[in-house]
């Protein structure tokens, strides 16, 4: 998946909205951030999620770090695949490594996200921080 | 002062190097109302050989527990703890040393507690086990909390038999939780499979049970687990005297889903009610609810094998509100001293110690039920305590074997109310009664009454 | 190095028997079928083999005695060997906790009068010694706060805690149901007055506060923090952490604190033994005290006796009263030291915190800029081009001798704001500190010169860096899984 087409969030989720539904990860400046993850834990297929509540809980050695949903929506399915093999969330952060499918409820909110480009953008000023 | 290297000369020149011209100007933040502004009021400091006089001066106000013997358990036991033991755990690298946060560091630590965590797993037939906790009853208080996380059930079935201090526990942690606990009698001194029966339903998350109980009584575990797991419930098999391991089933065999324990049967000195050290076993499906530190194997960049601790995002310091407890500092110097008594005692010698205790047990019982002083309370097999009641005066059979070095039984109508439990003594025996101690302790209380 | 399980030998033993097993009694008149087990397998090892293995087990340790130790909020001071003799004599050893009152005076009479100590030292009125660890008594404490506010008929839900809090406050909330609301720091690193007036309101229980706090600083608004929260009804909670630095200086007591817990495994000398036993008793104000978890200690002039059941208390934490012997080394500790030494304690470590961070500042960016209390926190943020993490720094030092410093992260930003948390404790000699130090400022200089040596350290350590990933992976939790594996 090429980052350039997704959409990201402060808090380092990204996001990719199909017609159908949206697959849900980790960006790569946060997967670098947080190191080799050993654990995911994953929400129920058919919650319901709200912008900015949990969605899935990632593990390193020393640090757990939440994903919080990039918008309202519910949970369609989730990479199994990475309860296994966690360390693909860091091998390949947009592809192999996605975390949760879901169906976006509410599409407005996608557009208060930021593109590549402004991502980018604001992880130089978090560095500068 | 002795334990202060730095003179008043050094002092002064580290000030100097700071940059400051007294130790005043370091402080100058703290606003002066605020001070003490005066000298604390503290008795004059002591040298060491008039300290070392005045602690065994406070010591002989106690009995003369030298060569004394507990006839008394109810949650601490008097077991042989040998030399070397307590020779290896003055090693001032063990007991001086911090949390094994650097493994590089720590590794005489950390390679103890994956010890400790075999024999643990094995004494018990569990999958997976934390090696200290603070106690038994904390143990069974974290377990409880444990239940409830994994259920999101909000009562609690406690066994009357528990260890009345391990039930106090075990409200203290749930109370701000406003779980409802629920009392489940026992029959004849063992857990009443008929209330059980009848009692649980499917908003109980856990039932507690301790095993051997509170009464030294052998409970029907198996029986328990069944019907404690017909109702979607989980079994906290609790054992306040590990030793019952070298002899009884393990609770993994029996159905347990988690295991607080007492360790300090496993080379442990009675002092006077702690430190001892609680652990906490579970089915490996349980593992990342489990509170508290674990030891896990690993490789180092040479490929050698190397202990590290690990699942550590359980904890506080990286999960805070959400960690599993809030326990981060608990017994870890009691997991070596375990694990030292468990390697001396070995396969052989914990089965036949543990053997022993059960046999001297039924040997005093036998003897003080022929004195006719004594007739037994409930109809129950036992480990190495039972309960009975005396025909003496209480206060004299106390008086009696504390004159001959023996702390006497524990009267458990502190604890239980009922009339039939006035005049019941609490009497645990161990390995370190010989044959001629329980003859002479039913001479003395086979006098007439 | 091998397991014990790796160096068992079938048929041998390391103790002994006594002759008279009971050989008469029937095994199977004690124990009914149903519950005889079949025997366990331990490991079979001789007395000689069992002391050689802890003695080697024993020197891959690094202890206080060993050398320097300076973690951070951990006051890592030396362990006096007098109290650790007088803390296993038989008659302490040997005292059963249900053994009749009479029998064990000596034992109550530790207990009752260190409590008296600790309430002159901190300025409260009562303790209770049965918590078994800091976090204990942290729990203990917010229990007290949680009934408290129940008995009034107050059902506050929330706590404030620092955002530089230490993880165990905010569990600790947790467990006593207490929503923890974080509250952000100030720029200089301590409470945010306007801040703490934003949140506390009517539905918050109070504050729990480390002072000198986590990074070392002095609060000195703590007069305005402390009308700020007993004015909406809060209570002021201290984490007795740092106590080090305030002896004979300033007591919670007298700051407004309305409860405490302290750890006498830091500040009052007894050894943290790899991760205890230590103990945090949990004082309070008199109108608290009913609240204490029982049992508690008292005397009518004549003999002592265990209380404290009374209706209000929180109840019990454990099956017993307190963790007797760190009670008796902190007591004879603190009779050994008297009240200039206690000062001299807090002087020193103070002194030698700001020594240190004099020392170092300019090669290790500070984190606050200003003279801090009994530890100083400085960063390796400026080796960052050169792809060293403060975790590289610390492992390095290993090299040179040391114990490394705690390294800590913000909660928040986990590696943009990583430092290193430096307590040299007064029972470290200048001549010490400057080893230390010169070793961090070779460091500094290996840094930029051969980056590669810190992210390989150590070098010098009875093992070499270990895989946290693959122990985390592949969770091997005792040796029984390890034969699994193979």
């Amino acid at each position: 998946m090429d980052p350039k087409t997704l959409r990201f969030t402060g808090e380092h989720e990204w996001i990719e909205a199909g017609k159908t539904g949206a697959k849900v990860g980790l960006s790569d400046y946060a997967q670098e951030e947080l190191s080799d993850i050993v654990y995911v834990e994953f929400p129920p297929i058919g919650k319901k999620v709200a912008k900015g509540e949990t969605l899935v809980i990632l593990e390193s050695v020393k640090a757990t770090s939440e994903v919080y949903a990039p918008v309202n929506g519910e949970v369609t399915n989730v990479n199994n695949d990475l309860e296994q093999n966690p360390q693909k969330i860091n091998d390949d952060p947009y592809g192999e490594g996605w975390l949760v499918e879901m169906e976006i409820s509410d599409p407005a909110q996608l557009s208060e996200l930021m593109d590549d480009h402004a991502y980018q953008d604001y992880l130089k000023q978090e560095e500068l921080n | 002062m002795r334990y202060i290297p730095n003179t008043e000369e050094q002092k002064k020149e580290m000030l100097k190097e700071i940059g400051v011209s007294s130790f005043e100007d370091l402080i100058q933040c703290i606003p002066s109302q605020l001070r003490l502004n005066r000298k604390l009021h503290l008795p004059e400091p002591l040298a060491e050989n008039e300290l070392k006089e005045m602690i065994y001066r406070i010591a002989g106000e106690n009995m003369d527990f030298s060569l004394s013997k507990a006839l008394v358990g109810a949650g601490a036991y008097q077991h042989h703890v040998p030399e070397a033991e307590k020779a290896l755990l003055q090693r001032e690298e063990f007991y001086t040393a911090y949390t094994p946060y650097q493994p590089e560091l720590s590794q005489g630590t950390l390679q103890s507690m994956f010890e400790l965590q075999t024999y643990l797993a094995r004494l018990t037939k569990m999958d997976v086990v934390i090696p200290s906790m603070y106690d038994g009853a904390s143990a069974t208080g974290e377990a409880a909390l444990m239940s409830l996380r994994l259920t999101h059930r909000n009562k609690i079935m406690i066994s009357s038999s528990l260890h009345p201090h391990y039930r106090d526990t075990v409200r203290t942690y749930t109370a701000p939780h406003e779980t409802e606990i629920l009392d489940l009698p026992h029959d004849n001194g063992l857990v009443d499979l008929h209330k059980l029966k009848a009692a649980i339903d499917e908003e109980v998350a856990a039932v507690i049970v301790q095993n051997p109980n509170f009464f030294g009584g052998i409970e029907k575990v198996a029986d328990i687990s069944e019907l404690v797991h017909s109702a979607g419930a989980l079994l906290i098999h609790v054992i306040a005297e590990s030793m019952s391991l070298g002899v009884l089933q393990a609770p993994g065999e029996l159905g347990a889903d988690i295991v607080p324990g007492e360790a300090q049967s496993l080379g442990l000195d009675l002092n006077f009610g702690g430190p001892y050290n609680g652990y906490l076993a579970a089915r490996k499906q349980l593992l990342r609810q489990l509170p508290g530190r674990i030891a896990g194997e690993t490789v180092d960049k040479e490929g050698q094998r190397v202990f590290v601790m690990t699942l550590r995002t359980r904890e506080q310091d990286i999960r805070r509100e959400k960690a599993t407890s809030n326990i981060c500092t608990n017994h870890g110097l009691n997991i070596v001293a375990s694990n030292i008594y468990l390697s001396l005692l070995g396969t052989e010698g914990f089965h036949k110690v543990s053997l022993l205790n059960t046999k001297a047990a039924h040997y005093l019982e036998n003897l003080l039920i022929q004195s006719g002083n004594f007739e037994t309370v409930f109809q129950y097999p036992f480990y190495n305590e039972f309960l009975l009641r005396s025909k003496m005066n209480i206060s004299d059979v106390k008086e009696m074997l504390i004159e001959n070095g023996f702390i006497p039984p524990l009267e458990i109508s502190r604890f239980y109310r009922d009339k039939i439990y006035e005049n019941v003594l609490l009497f645990a025996v161990t390995e370190i009664f010989s044959r001629e101690d329980l003859d002479k302790i039913a001479d003395l209380l086979s006098v007439g009454c | 190095m091998k397991l014990i399980f790796e160096k068992s030998v079938k048929g041998r033993d390391g103790y002994s028997l006594p002759a008279d097993l009971f050989e008469d009694v029937s095994i199977a008149d004690c124990i009914p079928d149903y519950a005889l087990g079949a025997k366990k397998t331990l490991s079979e090892v001789s007395e000689v083999d069992v002391v050689r293995h802890f003695t080697k087990l024993s020197k891959l340790n690094y202890g206080i005695d060993d050398g320097l130790y300076p973690l951070g909020s951990c006051t890592m001071k030396y362990n006096p060997k007098i109290n650790e003799k007088l803390s296993v004599l038989d008659n302490f050893v040997n005292a059963h906790p249900f053994s009749p009152e009479d029998t064990v005076q000596g034992c109550l009479k530790i207990m009752y009068e260190l409590d008296k100590l600790l309430c002159e030292i901190t300025g409260m009125d009562r303790y209770s010694l049965v918590p078994a660890a800091g976090a204990h008594g942290e729990l203990a404490g917010v229990f007290i706060i949680r009934k408290y506010f129940t008995d009034r008929g107050e059902g506050r839900h929330k706590m404030l805690v620092p955002d530089s809090a230490h993880g165990t406050n905010p569990a600790s909330c947790a467990m006593a149901g207490f929503k923890s609301v974080e509250l952000k720091s100030n720029e200089k690193g301590t409470v945010n007055k306007e801040e703490l007036k934003r949140l506390m309101d009517e539905d918050t229980a109070g504050l729990m506060l480390t002072n000198p706090n986590t990074v070392g600083l002095f609060d000195d608004e703590i007069q305005a923090i402390e009308q700020i929260v007993h004015q909406k009804g809060g209570l002021l909670y201290y984490d007795g952490a740092n106590l080090n630095a305030s002896f004979g200086i300033l007591r919670p007591g007298d700051t407004g604190f309305d409860i405490t817990h302290i750890n006498l495994h830091k500040t009052f000398s007894t050894p943290h033994g790899g991760g205890g036993p230590g103990a945090g008793p949990v004082g309070v104000k008199k109108f608290l005290a009913s609240y204490l978890p029982s049992p508690l200690v008292t005397f009518d002039g004549k003999k002592y006796r265990l209380t404290g059941d009374g209706e209000k208390n929180i109840g019990r934490l454990r099956a017993f009263w307190c963790n007797f012997p760190v009670m008796l080394k902190a007591y004879a500790w603190i009779l050994s030291l008297g009240e200039k030494g206690l000062r001299n304690v807090s002087e020193t470590s103070i002194i030698n915190a700001n020594y240190v961070f004099a020392k170092l500042k300019n090669y290790y960016r500070p984190a606050y800029d200003r003279f801090c209390a009994h530890e100083c926190v400085i960063t390796a943020r400026d080796y960052k081009q050169y792809g060293i993490k403060t975790l590289d720094v610390a492992k390095r030092l290993m090299d040179y001798g040391f114990y490394p410093p705690t390294i800590y992260f913000p909660h928040f930003k986990p590696h943009a704001k990583e430092t290193m948390m430096i307590e040299p404790c007064e029972s470290e000699s200048k001549e010490t500190i400057d080893q230390f130090i010169t070793a961090m400022i070779k460091i500094s200089h290996e840094a930029k010169t051969n980056p590669e040596l810190l992210k390989n350290a150590p070098h010098k350590t009875p093992i070499r860096r270990t895989d946290e990933v693959l122990a985390a992976r592949r969770p091997v939790l005792h040796y029984d899984d390890e034969l699994k594996l193979k």
